[in-house]
């Protein structure tokens, strides 16, 4: 059985059971946010939520997850409005972002059970790779993100995808809009 | 900043980059050729596209109807920002908007050629030592009559702002000439009298939108020379602006080579042998096949390929396959690389850089001589080798991550027996790097298996595969040799550096097409001046040399973030810390003794050790300094670190840099941070043994890299210059491995001589 939840959509996926949850959603849901980094565990790429708490979905397999409710990054928010994505724009952590999905992943779960976490916390929760590295942005990142959680802050970094050519020309003195709006 | 823009195309430093002495000299010499730099020539427009309400101007810069500002960008963006950078030049140049501001990939073209990396890696290959200075010369302009030629477009030597900073710029002033030309065509006005700014033209109170004008502004013909923005008040360079490529690698939208998706697309993975000369012998065709969800395999000289309807179901079925393969010739493995190393350190080399009479100044004299073993460093980026292909009717498009467009294309053209005009590349953002993207074997590989199943196909190397096949910077041993004066500094210095002809290695491959264990066969014994880059130290010593040794190793060897500097600055720095020692004077006087005509790595020191609160390097106080220049860039480092129950502890890091100006600090002090990360994973692990040809590590966990855990804590200054910009990619990682000796020395009074420090527990 290979019935569960993603990004709050049911699926069912025919494919072998034992196929880890990371290629399900990579190949067969076409969420690609999701990387393959190593398949063992080890860089945390692959790093989704899965009823509350972050693991690696290359070492779980779809048979696992049946009847659970599994987050991706894409499905983290609809519009980047995410505290630990405004955060993560704000504090200019992503280089070369291949890693970033994961540690973004975990830095939520993280928060959404302690929105004050120590060095330590932090350290311990999130123990992805980042060969660009990240890390000291990271750490300022997953505070700033708990502040806005607390309430102590608001961030519009990320803007919104799909923004409409009218609402950019009304926003940007420099754009035209399309004729006819 | 005003200062700086207003001279811009005057100075030598943003000039044309042929001079017109060398334009005439190479002009006589291959036989007429000239070409306009000064003004993009328009005969080079068709290979850019536009859609129908886009207009183009010149290789860089297409604007909208609506007002976008289409920039491109001919570099491979790998985390460093160069799609913010070479962007935030143009629309600063431009009086854009930068909400208006769009970036695409450029398609491959001689007018994007990095004619600066080809000038300074050609030291490689024809030393200039001895080469008068007018046969030099001539020399520099056929070789970037090459580069242009061959539309070498590499992404390398953090050289992206150094070579496109001036071409951006031009770009930039010749369309937003043409747009004031039409406004004040359209208000019979003086177009000099005209200014731009946030995306508009301004004369005399009236504006105009860029949108509106661009349609008309790209048909004018451009004054030449071009004329430049005077300066702004509110300037774009050197503004902390948000990178552009952030939002979509926050939300997972960021695609890289491996997330392409197509009708019909299947996904490939491979087994390939070990290096050297290696052929597939057999499989287990019936077994491998009967796996679930497999679909096809491909069979190749020197690997197999397991397709299927997931990447997972077509990697397992690859241990089903359970492909055999044959290696002749003597088998690579760590101890065989050490003694190689050894024997080429203890056999003659090639003399590659030499000041004063170091013989003479030896002479009589007792030399103190330390030899120092750094060990091969993986590139080992979180994203493996990737690449889509597809065919379509007679052509192949092929989506990769590649700092060498141009030669991965001809690549798979070759391969494919395609003509290269029907190989359609589309550069990808990359998942790292480090210069594993200047191998294209993944590329070629999808290539050949698309056609041959005639099914879009994806290829993903396995982490295993990353770590097996990609070749590793190279292994080098040195010996450093100094005779002390009276006072104890250091009168003279030899570093004999073995290590393999590298760059002999990648250029064949690159350009020339050779297999791996070919390439690392005819580089043996050749001498390699980029292969012990950096060793020629900036101190005062009045006699030094430095010798390359070149060693057969077997083992095919590669470019990498930092490349030589990446060793040869250990080496530098932990022996004149050893020097240090036993003149009895503490490390950071000792070393600004010899700074006097390196004004810019003193300061860097002077402010890191303020800054740190260097404590006089007393036994104890384990902290340890090193400092290194290179790519235009210095930098002054100084680690605190010390071993502790959990192994190896660095604690602190402290670094000040002077990159010259900066064209955004945010994605400046990104990469320097990057830089010291990149380096302490060198210094403790990002390395593998190898025995009976192949790596002996396979996962990710056995390279030792650090965690968020392991990170240090970080300070980073920069040095305010109005110097022209230095490489920034690169220059966090050299120092980072000698400052960390230092400090364990300091700490411990054992000195460590090996890279990395953490396989030789204190």
């Amino acid at each position: 059985m290979t019935k569960f939840s993603v990004n709050d959509r049911p699926v069912e996926y025919r494919m072998d059971p034992e196929t880890p949850l990371l290629w399900a959603l990579r190949d067969a849901s076409n969420l690609t946010g999701t990387k393959y980094g190593c398949g063992t565990g080890d860089c945390g790429a692959c790093t989704v939520d899965i009823d509350g708490e972050a693991i690696r979905s290359c070492l779980v397999t779809i048979a696992e997850c049946e009847g659970r409710l599994v987050t991706t990054i894409e499905g983290l928010s609809r519009d980047r409005s995410h505290p630990v994505q405004q955060a993560w724009v704000a504090e200019q952590v992503p280089q070369c972002g291949f890693c970033q999905s994961g540690m973004i992943m975990a830095a939520a779960v993280l928060l959404r059970g302690n929105s004050s976490p120590s060095d330590a916390e932090i350290d311990a929760a999130i123990t992805n790779i980042c060969r660009c590295g990240t890390y000291p942005r990271i750490r300022a990142a997953v505070r700033r993100a708990g502040r806005v959680l607390r309430g102590e802050e608001r961030i519009a970094a990320a803007p919104p995808p799909g923004i409409r050519p009218e609402d950019a020309a009304r926003a940007v003195p420099a754009m035209r809009a399309p004729p006819g709006s | 900043m005003a200062g700086i823009r207003d001279t811009v195309g005057r100075q030598s430093g943003r000039a044309p980059l042929v001079t017109r002495r060398s334009l005439l000299v190479g002009a006589t010499a291959a036989g007429g050729l000239a070409l306009a730099w000064s003004v993009w020539p328009r005969d080079y427009r068709p290979n850019l596209t536009a859609a129908p309400d886009e207009h183009i101007f010149n290789a860089f810069l297409k604007i909208g109807d609506d007002g976008h500002v289409s920039t491109i960008v001919p570099q491979c963006e790998m985390g460093q920002g160069v799609t913010t950078l070479l962007p935030q030049i143009i629309a600063d140049e431009l009086g854009a908007d930068w909400r208006t501001v769009a970036v695409e990939t450029a398609p491959i073209s001689p007018l994007y050629a990095n004619t600066l990396v080809v000038d300074e890696d050609s030291a490689a290959f024809m030393p200039r030592a001895g080469v008068p200075d007018f046969v030099a010369d001539v020399r520099g302009w056929v070789r970037r009559e090459w580069a242009v030629r061959h539309a070498v477009m590499l992404t390398a030597n953090s050289s992206s702002v150094r070579m496109f900073e001036g071409p951006c710029r031009d770009a930039a002033a010749q369309a937003r000439v043409l747009l004031m030309m039409e406004a004040a065509r359209r208000w019979d006005a003086n177009w000099q009298e005209c200014d731009t700014q946030d995306g508009f033209v301004l004369h005399q109170g009236k504006r105009l939108r860029f949108g509106e004008l661009a349609a008309a502004a790209a048909r004018l013909t451009p004054p030449d020379p071009p004329v430049y923005r005077a300066s702004s008040t509110d300037p774009l360079y050197g503004k902390e602006l948000t990178r552009l490529d952030l939002p979509a690698k926050v939300d997972g939208s960021a695609n890289y080579a491996g997330d392409i998706r197509l009708p019909d697309m299947v996904y490939a993975a491979i087994r390939q042998g070990p290096f050297g000369a290696t052929r597939l012998k057999s499989i287990d065709k019936k077994a491998g096949l009967a796996s679930r969800d497999v679909l096809y395999v491909v069979e190749h000289e020197r690997w197999v390929a397991a397709v299927a309807r997931n990447w997972w179901a077509a990697n397992r079925a690859l241990d089903r396959f359970a492909p055999v393969f044959e290696t002749r010739g003597p088998q690579i493995s760590t101890d065989r690389i050490d003694a190689a190393l050894s024997s080429a350190l203890a056999a003659d080399g090639w003399r590659i850089a030499q000041q004063g009479d170091v013989e003479g100044a030896m002479e009589g004299r007792t030399g103190i001589a330390a030899e120092y073993l750094v060990a091969p460093a993986l590139h080992a980026p979180i994203e493996t080798r990737s690449a889509t292909a597809a065919v379509d009717g007679d052509r192949l498009r092929v989506w990769v991550a590649t700092q060498a467009p141009a030669q991965c294309r001809a690549a798979i053209a070759r391969a494919t027996g395609l003509a290269e005009s029907a190989v359609i590349l589309f550069p990808m953002m990359a998942g790292g790097s480090f210069d594993a993207c200047l191998d294209h074997s993944v590329a070629v590989q999808a290539a050949i298996i698309a056609r041959q199943i005639k099914r879009p196909v994806q290829l993903a190397w396995s982490r295993a595969e990353e770590i097996m096949r990609v070749p590793p910077r190279a292994p080098a041993r040195a010996k450093m040799t100094a005779t002390l004066n009276s006072a104890g500094g250091i009168d003279a210095l030899v570093s004999r550096i073995a290590v393999p002809a590298t760059n002999h290695e990648v250029r064949a491959r690159l350009f020339d097409h050779i297999p791996a264990d070919i390439a690392q066969r005819n580089a043996a014994g050749k001498a390699d001046a980029a292969a012990v880059e950096g060793a020629a130290p900036l101190y005062a010593i009045p006699h030094h040399a430095v010798d390359h040794c070149p060693a057969d190793i077997g083992l095919p060897t590669a470019r990498w973030r930092g490349n030589a500097d990446s060793y040869t600055a250990f080496f530098t720095e932990c022996f004149i810390d050893e020097m240090a020692t036993r003149a009895g004077s503490d490390a950071l006087s000792y070393r600004m003794a010899m700074l006097g005509d390196a004004p810019l790595l003193a300061r860097c020191l002077l402010t890191a050790t303020t800054l740190g609160g260097w404590e006089g390097g007393l036994s104890g106080s384990a902290q340890g300094l090193a400092c290194h220049a290179m790519r235009g860039s210095y930098i002054a480092l100084l680690a605190t670190a010390r071993p502790s129950d959990g192994g190896l502890q660095v604690e602190q890091l402290v670094a000040v840099v002077d990159a010259g100006r900066l064209v955004n600090p945010t994605i400046a002090r990104q990469q320097v941070e990057g830089g010291l990360i990149f380096g302490l994973a060198a210094a403790v692990g990002a390395t593998t043994d190898y025995e009976g040809g192949v790596a002996t590590a396979r996962k990710l966990h056995q390279l030792g890299l650090p965690k968020l855990s392991q990170s240090p804590e970080m300070l980073i200054e920069f040095v305010d210059s109005d110097r022209e910009p230095g490489g920034l990619g690169e220059i966090g990682v050299p120092v980072v491995a000698p400052a960390i000796a230092n400090a364990l020395f300091a700490a411990t009074g054992r000195r460590i001589r090996r890279l990395p420090l953490s396989a030789h527990p204190l």
